[in-house]
């Protein structure tokens, strides 16, 4: 099973630079149309998402930092956990559950209608057709997503920390923008970008190999968002340690 | 589609074809010819093979032993791209019709169209137009496979197998689920399109009514093996109690019905 999961990751990829040497280009209107129900539908979901967790790591912090007397680094605290790891993980999470299990339902449901082998007879690849689209759009959409996600948890951390802990509006700027490096805001959003890969190939695998009806698209859905949640929290300790450690 | 334009005096060999799903022998030493312009109706009971047969006609799935021609060209052992470009020359009518549901069904015959070439959009339009005429459907070009029933389905699917004008046709049970009026328009068209078009034609069926409406020859697997091939009317007179007791669709013969046969009330108490 890892060998044909890395056998369609490798024909995809191969497939998204193809139009490098001459092959026909990306269908731009099936992924704009997935670019759209992966990325732009999302937005609503992830903002609210990292609006919460901002606020949630606001107070949190705050609790324990009141007990040293220094509430001022809450900034700090909120500024870099959300930058290295909070945005690109709820977001990640959030997609994964939106559009990764839609991904793997949408594709394991034309395997069982017959649509997949339909596309094989007329001699379209249905790695170019269908899961290039997805995976480009995940790709491009994740880091985006992730971008818009940790705009909104600073605000949200920002708006508690004003409102109820009292803190200054511009020092806590000042703080935050004191406390982050380019690194951070980086290393972020390159795991929003392998999340993004992850995501993609993981959901569009598990939907392409489903078998028996019905049943077989729930067990598929099920198994790759379990799949999905795994390995991009695998991945993110992976990239952590590679990024602080290594770099 | 030219009588020139033909390689072998065959559409389609099939020579010595055996396939195992492990232990299990799913077709064994299949072997027969269809030459350009017929109708083959592959018949049998489910589970008979018939299906798997198909799909490894199309390719789809691969043998364990044996050669399948296609107009001359050997196809067990091609790669995937050499596939696809015999691929070009075939259509098939899937059993559920296998559009796609995002697409409208303008957008499904003008699939294959718009992916083979670069065929300019309102050329494929017109080819879509036309193909929709083929099977009565003009009109219906923007609605949505969700909208519309499933004969009409079927014919959407039979449009878009001829889209790109192949030589050989291969239809996945045509006429289940229909009723008999549109089973009957269903054989109409397979033998009227095959008529006007050219075209030869491989029909999976356990419909007999059907079978014998359109075949212009006939093979009855049964259990993997070939029992009985020939014209319809060979296939009429064929003693063998097998293909009779299929034919005249009667519960009592030689086919085994994998019914529980013990007793009811002893499995009642064991259990």
């Amino acid at each position: 099973m890892l060998r044909a999961y890395v056998e369609l990751s490798f024909q995809s990829f191969v497939a998204i630079v193809s139009p490098l040497w001459g092959q026909r280009g990306w269908r731009l209107s099936a992924l704009f149309s997935q670019m759209v129900s992966i990325g732009v539908a999302s937005m609503p979901t992830v903002a609210l998402a990292n609006f919460l967790l901002g606020i949630v790591l606001a107070i949190q912090g705050a609790g324990q930092f009141e007990k040293l007397g220094a509430t001022d680094l809450v900034a700090s605290l909120v500024a870099f956990s959300v930058l290295r790891e909070i945005g690109p993980l709820i977001t990640a999470v959030i997609v994964i559950g939106r559009s990764g299990s839609a991904i793997t339902a949408e594709l394991g449901t034309m395997k069982v209608s017959e649509e997949i082998e339909a596309l094989n007879v007329m001699g379209i690849d249905p790695v170019k057709f269908l899961v290039v689209p997805r995976l480009l759009a995940m790709i491009i959409m994740m880091p985006m997503l992730t971008v818009l996600g940790e705009g909104v948890g600073l605000f949200a951390g920002w708006l508690i920390s004003v409102t109820t802990l009292h803190l200054d509006p511009v020092f806590y700027v000042q703080n935050s923008v004191a406390a982050v490096e380019q690194k951070d805001l980086f290393s972020g959003l390159l795991k929003a970008l392998i999340f993004g890969g992850v995501v993609g190939t993981v959901g569009c695998f598990f939907g392409i190999q489903v078998e028996g009806g019905a049943e077989g698209v729930g067990k598929a859905t099920t198994q790759s968002v379990v799949t999905c949640l795994t390995c991009m929290l695998a991945m993110d300790a992976l990239l952590t340690t590679i990024i602080y450690f290594i770099l | 589609m030219s009588e020139t334009t033909h390689k072998s005096p065959y559409a389609l060999e099939v020579r010595g074809l055996t396939r195992k799903f492990g232990s299990r022998t799913v077709l064994s030493d299949i072997s027969f010819k269809l030459k350009h312009g017929e109708i083959l109706v592959i018949m049998g009971g489910s589970g008979c093979g018939k299906s798997t047969l198909l799909r490894h006609i199309i390719g789809s799935l691969k043998p364990n032993a044996g050669e399948i021609f296609i107009d001359g060209t050997e196809i067990t052992k091609l790669d995937d791209a050499e596939m696809a470009k015999v691929r070009k020359r075939f259509g098939m009518l899937f059993q559920s019709g296998a559009l796609f549901n995002s697409m409208t069904v303008g957008e499904n015959v003008a699939l294959p169209i718009l992916e083979s070439s670069d065929v300019a959009p309102h050329i494929a339009d017109l080819v879509v137009k036309l193909k929709l005429e083929l099977v009565g459907l003009t009109g219906f070009e923007h609605l949505k496979p969700a909208q519309i029933s499933g004969g009409m389905k079927k014919r959407v699917g039979m449009a878009r197998a001829l889209a790109l004008d192949p030589d050989l046709l291969f239809c996945d049970e045509p006429t289940s689920g229909l009723d008999p009026v549109m089973t009957a328009v269903i054989d109409t068209l397979t033998v009227d399109l095959t008529k006007k078009l050219g075209l030869s034609a491989v029909v999976v069926s356990h419909d007999m009514t059907s079978c014998f409406r359109i075949a212009t020859q006939m093979i009855f697997l049964f259990e993997g093996k070939i029992v009985a091939s020939g014209t319809p009317e060979e296939i009429r007179a064929n003693p063998n109690p097998i293909l009779r007791q299929f034919i005249n669709g009667e519960a009592d013969g030689p086919i085994p019905l994998k019914l529980s046969k013990d007793d009811y009330l002893k499995r009642l108490i064991e259990s």
